[in-house]
């Protein structure tokens, strides 16, 4: 069985890897297709002689046959070196690397947020399934989810921020705040309220959707007569039965988004002035800034493909229907 | 009449009648019969020239005013009406959002044909093809497509159609592997048949239900798209999309002057679509795999 | 005579759904004496296992259920839901029928057939309910490690001897198995009727054995019923009723079904035509006229009552 199981996990990582590569080579080749002279635009504007210029070509290794150059852009990657920004002149990795953290907090409290509210009333929703219940968390959740994200973000700022001025409108603290320690974390708190709960609203409507269609199927299931035959109180057989078994399909979704937490939050982010890796991105698009825009693409899709693996062990993990042949 | 044409006006008509039963699927036709009205009477309903920041300014508009000090819907930062943006932005959202939805449609389709047609080495190559379209973060790929190939209505369409199509080729593949397995595909093929004999008359009909439902719930997921990237500066500067719209109204600060007419009615427009879109594509779905259907 | 086990009386069951109401039972009366051993046979839609479910109040909720159902002195329509379901699973027990389906697929066959022993707090310690349940498995003639499998592992057999494992928990004065032996081969089937027998033996089991298979109810049980559309249409010893059917639709059913292992029967094989009515669409006067070979002009009139047919018997025919 160990063994089966081994074999599994590592063809799941090969592949997983595989796709990073493919991302790679996709990002290093659309990015050359764009830019054929990515010295010129790092220090356009700046007075460099031509003769510099053609120094730093070679030190970047420009003048090198494409292949060389492939060769030469995996090797850097690897050694987390993506390049200069154009905005900022700075290595792209720490511009990225600092952002890190912010998006995190952000999106990651959002995403738990969102998953245990959403998979709660999926659950309530399905089953009460066709009682007031199940209609208002079905409907309430659909109106969050067909709006555009940053455009509820929008209306809370106006309502909350600038109309009734409980929150600040924006950044991430006070400016010229020279608060340390306790104070400090409360006032970033404060300022990450309002982009948490529009993330959260936004997109708890997914798992209310999932855990509501995944209970649903399981309520058909006759083991659950079984355990109510056997003496169960209806919350038992629900919480010990019907919602572990509905479960799955969420804990799936659930890993899955988190791959996706760090790209999930660019124009919400920009819309308030939250100094994440989104804002970073929507910065970086008005340049184009596109040795950040590189690095970000590559940062996100990463994150995604491993929560991906992550996803499909765990789900391969959880049920022991999943064969490990 | 030929036989497979009654079946087909039965099969309509009833497809008809379980839509009009449905509340909800009837409610989404019914918004979207709103906008699709409104984007198409637009010369009637607004003038086009107050999109114009000249012709605003020469007319007189006053800024930033209240719905209730002019027109409709008031004005923006340049003096024009936002009622105007609202009628006329209705045009290239709904269009921008159906024209990528088709291509979404068209390349899934074909490449979901082909793979579950042919199979084997064509099929387990466009699959891989597949998984890896759906990994990658669809919003970066979108942005890192649209700044690479620049800020064009026919762009965004592309760059929309390109990244969505994964979901529906699977779709597509799954239900065409289904209608390979039964009877007939075999007896047409003994009957001495072609590949795009089946395809055109046993594999495309089968299929074309879920397609359908399919594509309508594409649509508000190309239209959130649009109005996303043209949010972050990356739609068409000539073109005035209700994302453009909130992307100007952010930029200009209309929220610092809770200039509240300015955003509100283009994302009430956006909200209503997409969910006109949703109801009506839900329903249809229901119809197409009755299975979905009594739970919802 | 003391109480009989289980007794209902002018038992009526009708299912609300979105085409109408559908009465799936229709005034059944039946006793079952403790330790006795009653078949109840039937085709599909007859109303058997509704009336199964309903012996522990396990209809979905909105069904209309009327009459009086009387389980080891408790009136069961009219306890309150935590009486219920003190004497579900401990008064009696179902061994339900689809055994894959029947079963948690997330849980091991051990904590499903542990789970009512501490659910009705016979036993408190996880580990002691664990080790009954393995014992359980073993007196079903399954090795004690198969606890810790899950259901998909298991054969068809197998999952069947867990159903009945987990039925005897709570050691119940009432079993009902409801179809538990289709879907398994000859074989597996014989085997299962007779780890019945030998269980209802041993452990002085009523037993309520509910089946399409006639030709399986004689081995087992003492009495039989055989239902049609929502009625009892005849009743008495199983050996007699099998052998000599009083009303048609039994003589029919026995016809259809071989005893089991008899190569000459399965050589002439003599079906009942057509279907059986579907409960919301019942034919006038007697349900079964449309299929009967005996079927006059009078059978149109009115619906048969049960009919004496012999001692300790009952058709419901006219012309018995």
């Amino acid at each position: 069985m160990k063994r089966g199981r081994g074999r599994l996990v590592l063809r799941k990582v090969l592949g997983s890897l595989l796709t990073l590569v493919f991302v790679l080579v996709f990002n290093f080749v659309l990015f050359r297709i764009v830019e054929t002279d990515p010295v010129a635009s790092l220090f356009r504007g700046r007075n460099i002689p031509a003769e510099r210029l053609e120094e730093l070509r070679a030190e970047f290794g420009l003048d090198q046959p494409l292949g060389t150059q492939f060769v030469f852009y995996m090797r850097e990657t690897f050694q987390l070196n993506l390049g200069i920004s154009y905005q900022s002149r700075q290595p792209v990795w720490d511009e990225i690397r600092s952002r890190i953290p912010a998006t995190l907090a952000l999106v990651g409290s959002s995403a738990v947020f969102s998953a245990l509210i959403g998979t709660i009333g999926g659950v309530i929703a399905a089953w009460r399934r066709n009682t007031w219940k199940d209609h208002s968390i079905t409907s309430g959740t659909m109106l969050f989810y067909s709006m555009p994200d940053f455009w509820l973000g929008m209306i809370l700022l106006v309502a909350f921020a600038v109309v009734l001025g409980w929150f600040p409108v924006g950044g991430i603290v006070d400016l010229g705040s020279t608060a340390g320690g306790l104070e400090l974390l409360l006032d970033q708190l404060h300022h990450m309220f309002l982009p948490a709960l529009t993330l959260t609203l936004a997109y708890l409507g997914e798992y209310t959707l999932v855990t509501r269609s995944s209970l649903l199927d399981v309520m058909g299931e006759d083991y659950l007569t079984v355990a109510r035959a056997k003496g169960l109180r209806d919350v038992m057989v629900r919480n010990r039965h019907a919602v572990p078994n509905a479960l799955l399909p969420v804990v799936t979704l659930l890993a899955i988004n988190f791959g996706f937490i760090l790209s999930g939050a660019i124009a919400v982010e920009a819309v308030f002035s939250w100094p994440g890796l989104g804002k970073a991105t929507a910065d970086a698009i008005r340049g184009p800034d596109l040795p950040m825009l590189q690095g970000l693409f590559l940062l996100f899709s990463s994150a995604v493909i491993f929560f991906n693996l992550i996803a499909d062990l765990a789900y391969s993990w959880l049920d022991p229907r999943v064969e490990t042949a | 009449m030929s036989l497979a044409m009654q079946r087909r006006r039965a099969t309509a008509a009833r497809v008809g009648k379980q839509f009009r039963d449905s509340r909800s699927g009837m409610i989404g036709l019914g918004i979207l019969a709103v906008f699709v009205v409104m984007a198409l009477a637009a010369p009637l309903l607004a003038d086009a020239n107050q999109l114009n920041p000249v012709f605003a300014r020469n007319a007189g508009n006053p800024q930033w005013a209240t719905p209730g000090e002019f027109g409709p819907l008031g004005t923006d930062h340049i003096r024009r009406s936002v009622w105007a943006q609202f009628v006329w932005g209705s045009r290239v959202s709904l269009f921008v959002g159906l024209a990528a939805t088709v291509l979404t449609i068209l390349i899934g389709s074909v490449i979901g044909i082909v793979s579950g047609f042919f199979g084997r080495r064509t099929d387990a190559v466009l699959m891989r093809l597949t998984e890896w379209f759906l990994v990658i973060p669809f919003l970066p790929l979108a942005i890192v497509l649209a700044s690479v190939l620049g800020r064009s209505v026919w762009n965004i369409i592309f760059v929309i159609g390109i990244t969505s199509w994964p979901s529906t080729a699977r779709l597509v593949r799954a239900q065409v592997l289904t209608v390979k397995q039964r009877l007939f595909v075999d007896r047409a093929k003994s009957l001495g048949a072609g590949g795009p004999h089946i395809v055109a008359r046993h594999i495309l009909p089968n299929v074309s239900g879920l397609i359908l439902a399919n594509a309508t719930l594409a649509v508000p997921v190309s239209i959130l798209t649009e109005t996303t990237l043209a949010f972050l500066g990356l739609g068409d500067p000539a073109s005035a999309s209700w994302g453009k719209t909130l992307e100007e109204a952010f930029a200009n600060g209309a929220m610092i002057r809770n200039a509240w007419w300015y955003f509100v009615p283009a994302g009430l427009g956006i909200l209503a679509v997409v969910l006109a879109f949703t109801l009506v594509g839900r329903t249809l779905e229901e119809i197409a795999n009755p299975r979905l259907g009594g739970d919802r | 005579m003391s109480e009989p086990l289980l007794s209902l009386e002018d038992l009526t069951i009708t299912y609300h759904t979105s085409s109408g109401p559908v009465p799936a039972v229709r005034g059944v009366s039946l006793y079952l004496a403790r330790g006795g051993s009653l078949g109840l046979a039937g085709e599909s839609g007859c109303g058997k296992s509704t009336l199964a479910n309903s012996l522990l109040r396990l209809l979905p909720s909105g069904t209309d259920v009327s009459g009086r159902i009387r389980l080891d002195g408790n009136d069961v329509l009219d306890l309150s839901p935590g009486r219920l379901r003190a004497v579900r699973w401990t008064a009696g027990a179902i061994i339900f029928q689809g055994a894959l389906h029947a079963l948690n697929p997330v849980q091991t066959v051990g904590e499903q057939i542990a789970e009512p022993l501490l659910v009705h707090e016979i036993l408190d310690s996880r580990q002691v309910a664990r080790s009954r349940a393995a014992e359980l498995l073993e007196r079903v003639g399954m090795p004690a490690a198969r606890a810790n499998s899950y259901p998909h592992q298991l054969s068809g057999g197998q999952r069947q001897r867990v159903l009945i494992a987990m039925a005897l928990a709570c050691d119940p004065l009432l079993l009902i198995a409801d179809e538990p032996t289709t879907a398994l081969d000859l074989m597996v089937q014989a085997q299962v009727l007779a780890l019945l027998e030998e269980l209802r033996r041993e452990r002085d089991l009523t037993l309520l054995f509910i089946t399409h298979d006639l030709s399986v109810l004689t081995y087992i049980c003492e009495d039989l019923a055989v239902m049609y559309a929502g009625r009892i249409v005849e009743h008495g010893p199983s050996g007699k009723v099998f052998a000599d059917g009083a009303h048609p639709y039994t003589r029919a059913l026995s016809a259809a079904f071989p005893t089991i292992g008899d190569p000459a029967a399965r050589m002439a094989p003599s079906g009942l035509g057509g279907d059986p009515p579907t409960p919301g669409n019942l034919p006038v006067g007697c349900p079964f006229h449309p299929r009967c070979p005996l079927a006059e002009e009078r059978c149109l009139v009115a619906e048969p009552e049960l009919r004496p047919a012999g001692p300790d018997r009952g058709a419901a025919c006219i012309l018995v």
